[in-house]
């Protein structure tokens, strides 16, 4: 598992476009945060990559028009590493939740 | 008080545009209402898909942005494969379309379709306006991503409620990046010294170094920079199929085409290079072959604009960052410090023996069936009698092939196709952005009866505006290049690529009044040819009106050499098993 911090300008798209970059290449993007940063955004992504793909992911994310930083990130928190989808949050539930 | 549509064209007007191609429909409907008395041309197509193509001949030959428009739901996604095209090809386009009303995004409305997601990840930038007080800085800020670093597709999505609302206008602004951003996206390179030393240090232990030149050369506008370079260097040198024409033919140490249908010299210079140095390109499949034995004993140094593009199929051991018209320049700097003084111990080796091995005992393509000869031959022909001012579009299959391999133009921005994506049916409206954009040009179109089919509603465009285009179908009455992979890789087994069926072109063409004739490959079996169809070919070529041209082309003509996918570049077919 390899964790990545990129810094973005919240402009429309620029985060898909960032998530693209790893879907594109049938990874597995076990999880995601993006919050507000410094001087702008900044999204977490947790991902199974190989070394060849951390090099172009790193390229292709920062070629993305708005992205500004991108580098590898410090280990995940215990937080993010719930299930994802969460559990009891599935659909069952859900209807229980509306009904 | 302006509508929207209006500040759309006031600020399409203040990025320079003066012509745009595109279909009208109901929610783009308000920016035609006001084109008239905008200062700026529109061109219709008859498809989506062709004011694409056409926007993208208009940018490739030009070097500006091609402006393509479209209404929503299916005009957007018509212009989908041009898009890609241009994501592909590094062409710098802006596409405009009309959205469903602000009130109805989302509601699955008639014609609504969410191109921003569509295209989201074939654009190098997009927005859906929100207001109407975006327009401008949406506009200015997707000519600048479309134009700057390396070039790209963008698409401005503007609902249609958008285009009708009212403002008080102040004008066109411009983008300016901010500070981090400017910083973070600089495109001045690493040109250090350090670089540019290492550099000529590599070249100095090589005993083998080459050149390959890509798209980047002329995208850069460094292309006498790179000549001048190239001379210094005196190294085999070979382009991709976007490199062709960067250096002239003519030149002594300039081997062609490399990749999958280059040259012989060329494929196997690159297969035996310890050195290679790249200036603007990709290094995609069809350039390499099989990555993995893609110059294998070589050192790469990799000149390229946008990082992205390295280590994409092979990791390069010097990556030198940057436009090429910084970076080149930077590098000659420091070759010419080291090698106008002979008396240093590190002036470049004598390269000549190796030029001489690169060459190889022959350079032409073989085949020995010599079922391609009159089409080859047809095409030198074409090409050698073509005015000096001209411009050469391919579509894509084997025709492209064999035109790429023939032409012998130093003219940089000559030879235009679709060489990453691969669209069939690109041809024929690029010409028309191209005629367009050079109404001086001869401008010869190249297509295969494939292709040509795909957008051949294109006819009544050139019919309308009366374009000089020179337009060419090499008919071989099959999907030719799939049907000869289909003949080398799948036992003959033609599936669904026979068109013995077509229509008759000559009939088609008069139809949209556009005269046309045939030519029969007899007419090429000899050489030279006689004097009866050299001034055919004459004719036609100065024709001041648009002419069609159909050659018939033996079925099984094949275009050699040939590298089989997955093969290394050593491994070219020259002929027929």
């Amino acid at each position: 598992m390899q964790n990545f911090q990129i810094r973005y300008r919240n402009t429309q798209g620029t985060l898909m476009r960032i998530l693209n970059a790893a879907s594109r290449r049938g990874l597995e993007i076990t999880s995601v945060r993006a919050e507000a940063a410094e001087n702008g955004y900044q999204v977490t992504l947790a991902l199974e990559v190989n070394p060849k793909q951390v090099g172009q992911l790193f390229r292709e994310w920062y070629s993305i028009a708005d992205v500004t930083v991108v580098r590898a990130g410090s280990a995940p928190t215990a937080e993010w590493a719930v299930p994802h989808p969460p559990e009891g949050v599935g659909i069952e539930s859900r209807t229980v939740v509306r009904a | 008080m302006l509508k929207g549509a209006e500040i759309v064209l006031q600020c399409l007007r203040a990025e320079g545009v003066e012509l745009m191609f595109g279909y009208p429909g109901g929610a783009i409907m308000p920016l035609y209402d006001a084109l008239e008395g905008s200062g700026i041309r529109h061109v219709l197509t008859r498809h989506e898909q062709g004011a694409v193509f056409a926007a993208e001949g208009y940018a490739r030959v030009t070097g500006d942005v091609g402006v393509a428009i479209a209404t929503s739901g299916p005009g957007a996604t018509n212009l989908v494969t041009g898009i890609a095209d241009a994501k592909m090809d590094s062409v710098p386009l802006v596409c405009i379309t009309g959205q469903v009303r602000s009130a109805l995004i989302g509601t699955d409305a008639f014609q609504e379709t969410d191109v921003f997601g569509v295209t989201l990840s074939l654009t190098k930038w997009s927005r859906l306006v929100r207001t109407i007080d975006e327009i401008p800085e949406a506009i200015a800020e997707g000519f600048h991503w479309a134009r700057s670093g390396r070039p790209g597709p963008v698409v401005i999505d503007i609902p249609t409620d958008m285009l009708k609302a009212k403002k008080e206008f102040s004008g066109p602004v411009k983008f300016t990046p901010h500070a981090r951003l400017a910083e973070a996206k600089a495109e001045g390179g690493f040109t250090d010294t350090i670089v540019t030393e290492k550099i000529v240090a590599m070249l100095r232990q090589a005993a083998r170094p080459v050149a390959l030149v890509g798209a980047g050369a002329k995208l850069s506008g460094a292309i006498p920079e790179l000549r001048r370079l190239l001379d210094d260097l005196n190294i085999p040198t070979f382009a991709t199929v976007h490199g062709l024409g960067a250096v002239p033919p003519q030149t002594p140490y300039y081997l062609g085409m490399v990749g999958m249908h280059g040259t012989r010299a060329a494929n196997m210079a690159l297969h035996e290079t310890d050195l290679l140095l790249v200036f603007g390109a990709r290094l995609d499949d069809r350039v390499t072959g099989d990555p993995t034995r893609f110059a294998p004993v070589a050192k790469i140094v990799h000149f390229e604009i946008d990082p992205a593009q390295l280590d994409r199929v092979r990791p390069c051991d010097l990556p030198v960052i940057g436009n090429l018209a910084d970076t080149i320049p930077a590098f000659q700097a420091e070759l010419r410090r080291h090698s106008s003084s002979p008396s240093l111990p590190g002036s470049l080796p004598d390269f000549s023996q190796w030029r001489s091995v690169a060459y190889g005992p022959e350079r032409a393509e073989l085949d020995p069936r010599g079922l391609a000869q009159p089409t080859i031959r047809f095409l030198d022909e074409l090409f050698s009698r073509l005015p000096e001012n001209n411009v050469i579009l391919a579509d894509v299959g084997q025709h492209q092939m064999w035109a790429a391999q023939r032409y012998r133009s130093a003219s940089p921005r000559g030879f235009i196709t679709s060489g990453g994506l691969g669209a069939m049916g690109f041809a024929l409206p690029a010409a028309v952005g191209v005629q367009l954009a050079k109404p001086d040009a001869c401008v010869l179109c190249v297509s295969g009866d494939g292709g040509f089919q795909m957008n051949i509603q294109e006819l009544a465009t050139v019919h309308r505006l009366d374009l000089p285009i020179k337009m060419v179908i090499v008919d071989n009455k099959y999907l030719g290049m799939v049907r000869q992979w289909q003949q080398l890789f799948y036992e003959r087994n033609y599936a669904e690529t026979d068109l013995s069926d077509n229509p008759d072109f000559v009939d088609i063409a008069k139809a949209y009044k556009i005269h046309s004739f045939r030519l029969k490959e007899d007419a090429l079996r000899e050489f030279p040819v006689s004097q009866e169809t050299g001034d055919l070919i004459d004719r036609f070529l100065s024709s001041p009106e648009p002419e069609l041209l159909v050659f018939d082309c033996a079925p099984e003509a094949n275009v050699f050499p040939m590298v089989p996918s997955g093969a290394a570049l050593s491994e070219m077919l020259l002929e027929e098993k």
